[in-house]
């Protein structure tokens, strides 16, 4: 079972190849983990991307790949890994706004 | 015992079908009957609509007669005159669909067996030639390499009687037939071997011409097969219609078709050769006495 | 070989059946039990279904992308969960000897995918006739030539007349639920029907999803093969097994007679099966946003992709509907009337060319609704429907932009 908590929406994977998508928030920043269909059940793990969400009311985001977590899509084969990961990524976020905040109070 | 569970409570005896009490009360329902009886005693299949002289309608009723536990045997047929009589039988018959015999067979005697693991309880799969080894080939292979604990007895005319005359894979060779205008191309297919290839603990080939060793046969067969697995009996069961075999000379036939090509033969392995002994024995010494 | 002679395959003289130290209770209970949620694959899904199942008898023969669970089923049985269990040679011979499992009495299972369906259609269009419950589950999957093995539902159309229940399943969820309901249902006096439940293929069982489940120690209760509309064939019901009639073959009017007074009863059993799936499955149909003047109304796989489309409309502030119909057959008519007849615009979003659920619900709505039926959207052979495609056709008929793809 996969990290519940900042868990933002579980959809079905809206590319329509099957497969869960998982969307996690924290301020801006967030997780997209995707697991779908393999023909071979051994293969199927994780697609994850770091996003960046537009705004707060609309589940809108871009794919983001200039932070320090991740510069590509990461790939996990199990769920324990990926919650590790996850609560790293938590951290880093928090850290990010918390950081974001203080250049804006500067500005 | 097994009779109890066709024993009717007393409050309904009365209103069960007078062939239903008969068979309890003079028929093979809890006790074996002998060939030697027929006509003394309430048969389970009297009446049939077989064509007049038809040797499969002797050989069905010699087989009823052969069951050693009629009212714990269910009887699986298909497509084909032989169904016609069976159905007729007092024995729960599932006429399947084409050629599915021995696998809906399997089904009903696993899942008896996980319902009644104390009782016995017969499956005998009994249907034509073009049913078992042409359409059903499949399924019948099968369940002979499985083992599966029930006897198959293939009615073997040598053509599709009921479709109205069709080469099988058991007509002869050469034979002219509707579908093999120019006569058969190939042997007939031989089962004999194939189930000995199978490792089969019961196998025989016979011909109606001695009723007592058709009913020794059915037993033995349905009495190893409960015991070890999958048996076979390959009947010859003439079509007069159409082979033209006028209707007095039918049992002549059969005749000259065992001296000819259909001698009768039986392949037991040791195991069910030493099981047999055993309650063939049983059987004289309860006759004795 | 069976559990009842377990040592002769390898287990010990003290081995007792997993199955043995489970404890039977009604579906009811089961459903009132609290439950853990896994992310698991639907094949997985299914096994922990089985597991509670009380199953006597599984038939199993492979063929893509059913095998997993079978396999899986396989499993159970070595742990003693189901009692009997072997690979069969082909389809033919697995649905007959299924349906022999059941004559005798016993809880069965078997499972399929698309071409396999297909050739076990003779047994399987004989099941309801000869009053088997048998619960089949069926993971769809293309058929028809080029062969393929990707997600396409069109088997599901050749299932419809034969006088089965049907159900079709959304996801790994449903896939654990369904069929603990489809046995119960099938066993039911009034029905002694079979059922299948169809999930799309791959989508469901070869993809994990979130699935609550009960705790393992659990099962259903056993099934009694008396209590059923045809007693079971095992020589333990005297005057039932008097056959004395022959078989309807001939061609006089008795044999139609009968054929027609017995499909009518099958038929029948079919609709009389709707107020046990209604409690078990908590109504036939789920409806999402009730009242709104579009609806998608969808079943299976194209369901899942709905509610995304729906939640997307739903954020830009346009409320769209949806009708999730789990049961075909029985084919939830006035619940599907009552859910759409004040609707102006329904599509019917599927994973087959043939469109047999736009055609159910055109036959269904004709004459209760005013609602233009859209002809789609459809994907077929095993291409994806991304959530864009039902937005897209639902903005091209907002827009009336006549578009090429829009067929009513």
């Amino acid at each position: 079972m996969l990290v519940q908590e900042n868990l933002y929406l579980t959809r079905s994977a809206t590319d329509g190849q099957g497969g869960q998508q998982f969307l996690y928030k924290v301020n801006q920043y967030g997780i997209s983990a995707i697991s779908r269909p393999q023909e071979e059940i051994s293969q199927i793990h994780w697609d994850v991307e770091v996003i960046k969400y537009h705004e707060t009311k609309t589940i809108k985001f871009d794919i983001c790949h200039d932070t320090q977590l991740a510069e590509k899509t990461l790939t996990f084969y199990n769920d324990t890994s990926l919650n590790e990961f996850l609560e790293k990524a938590f951290e880093y976020f928090n850290e990010l706004s918390t950081l974001n905040d203080m250049i804006a109070k500067n500005e | 015992m097994s009779l109890d569970t066709v024993k009717p409570s007393p409050g309904f005896l009365e209103h069960l079908p007078i062939e239903y009490k008969d068979l309890i009360e003079h028929g093979p329902y809890g006790e074996q009957k002998k060939v030697t009886d027929m006509g003394k005693f309430k048969e389970l299949v009297e009446e049939h609509p077989m064509c007049a002289g038809c040797a499969m309608g002797l050989f069905i009723r010699l087989v009823f007669i052969g069951l050693p536990k009629p009212e714990h045997t269910v009887m699986v047929g298909t497509a084909g005159c032989g169904r016609l009589a069976i159905s007729q039988g007092n024995i729960p018959f599932v006429y399947g669909n084409y050629g599915d015999t021995n696998a809906v067979a399997t089904g009903i005697k696993r899942g008896l067996e996980l319902r009644f693991p104390e009782q016995d309880k017969d499956v005998v799969v009994m249907c034509g030639d073009g049913g078992l080894v042409d359409i059903g080939f499949q399924g019948l292979m099968h369940s002979w390499f499985r083992h599966e604990k029930f006897t198959t007895i293939m009615l073997d005319n040598e053509t599709y009687g009921n479709t109205g005359g069709q080469e099988s894979g058991m007509t002869q060779k050469g034979q002219i037939m509707k579908m093999s205008p120019r006569g058969k191309k190939d042997d007939k297919m031989d089962m004999m071997g194939l189930a000995e290839v199978a490792n089969l603990d019961y196998v025989a080939r016979i011909t109606p011409t001695n009723p007592s060793r058709v009913v020794r046969t059915v037993r033995r067969a349905v009495m190893v097969a409960r015991e070890f697995g999958a048996t076979f009996i390959q009947a010859y069961t003439s079509c007069n219609i159409e082979y033209s075999i006028p209707t007095p000379d039918v049992m002549q036939d059969a005749f000259d078709m065992e001296k000819k090509n259909y001698g009768f033969e039986e392949k037991i392995s040791d195991r069910a050769k030493a099981f047999l002994d055993e309650i063939e024995k049983k059987d004289k010494k309860k006759k004795k006495k | 070989m069976s559990n009842l002679n377990a040592q002769e395959e390898g287990k010990s003289a003290d081995w007792v059946p997993a199955g043995d130290m489970q404890e039977e209770i009604s579906l009811e209970e089961m459903l009132k039990l609290p439950r853990e949620t896994i992310f698991m694959t639907g094949s997985e899904a299914a096994r922990e279904s089985i597991r509670r199942a009380n199953v006597d008898m599984a038939i199993a023969y492979p063929i893509t992308p059913q095998s997993e669970t079978m396999q899986q089923a396989g499993y159970l049985y070595d742990e003693g969960y189901i009692k009997d269990y072997y690979r069969a040679e082909e389809e033919i011979g697995a649905f007959s000897a299924i349906s022999g499992a059941s004559r005798a009495g016993v809880r069965s299972l078997t499972a399929t995918s698309g071409p396999g369906l297909m050739r076990g259609m003779e047994a399987i269009s004989s099941w309801p006739g000869a009053r088997t419950p048998i619960v089949m589950l069926d993971m769809c999957r293309v058929i028809n030539t080029p062969l393929a093995i990707q997600p396409d539902n069109i088997e599901i159309s050749f299932l419809l007349d034969t006088g089965m229940l049907v159900l079709h399943g959304e996801n790994q969820q449903d896939f654990y639920d369904f069929p603990l309901a489809a046995f119960m249902v099938s066993e039911e006096v009034d029905v002694t029907l079979p059922c299948t439940v169809a999930v799309d293929g791959f989508f469901v069982t070869h993809a994990r999803g979130n699935v609550s489940i009960v705790d393992r120690k659990y099962k259903l209760p056993a099934r009694d093969g008396w209590k059923s509309a045809v007693p079971a064939m095992d020589n333990e019901n005297p005057p039932a097994r008097l056959s004395r009639d022959a078989p309807i073959q001939k061609s006089n009017f008795i044999s139609y007679h009968m054929h027609s007074s017995w499909q009518q009863e099958v038929f029948s059993a079919v609709e009389r099966s709707a107020k046990y799936f209604d409690k078990y499955l908590g109504g036939l149909i789920e409806v999402v946003n009730p009242g709104a003047d579009e609806m998608i109304i969808a079943s299976g796989a194209a369901v899942s992709q709905a509610r995304e489309a729906v939640r997307q409309e739903g954020e830009k502030g346009n409320k769209v509907g949806l009708i999730k119909v789990k049961t075909i057959r029985p084919w939830p008519r006035q619940q599907i009337i009552d859910a759409a007849k004040h609707a102006k615009t329904i599509l019917v979003p599927e994973f087959n060319h043939a469109g047999w659920l736009h055609k159910e619900v055109c036959t269904t709505l004709y004459g209760h609704s005013e609602a233009t039926i859209y002809n789609g959207p459809r994907v077929f052979g095993g291409m994806t429907m991304p959530t864009e495609m039902i937005l897209d056709w639902l903005a091209e008929i907002r827009n009336k932009t006549g578009s090429k793809n829009l067929f009513v």
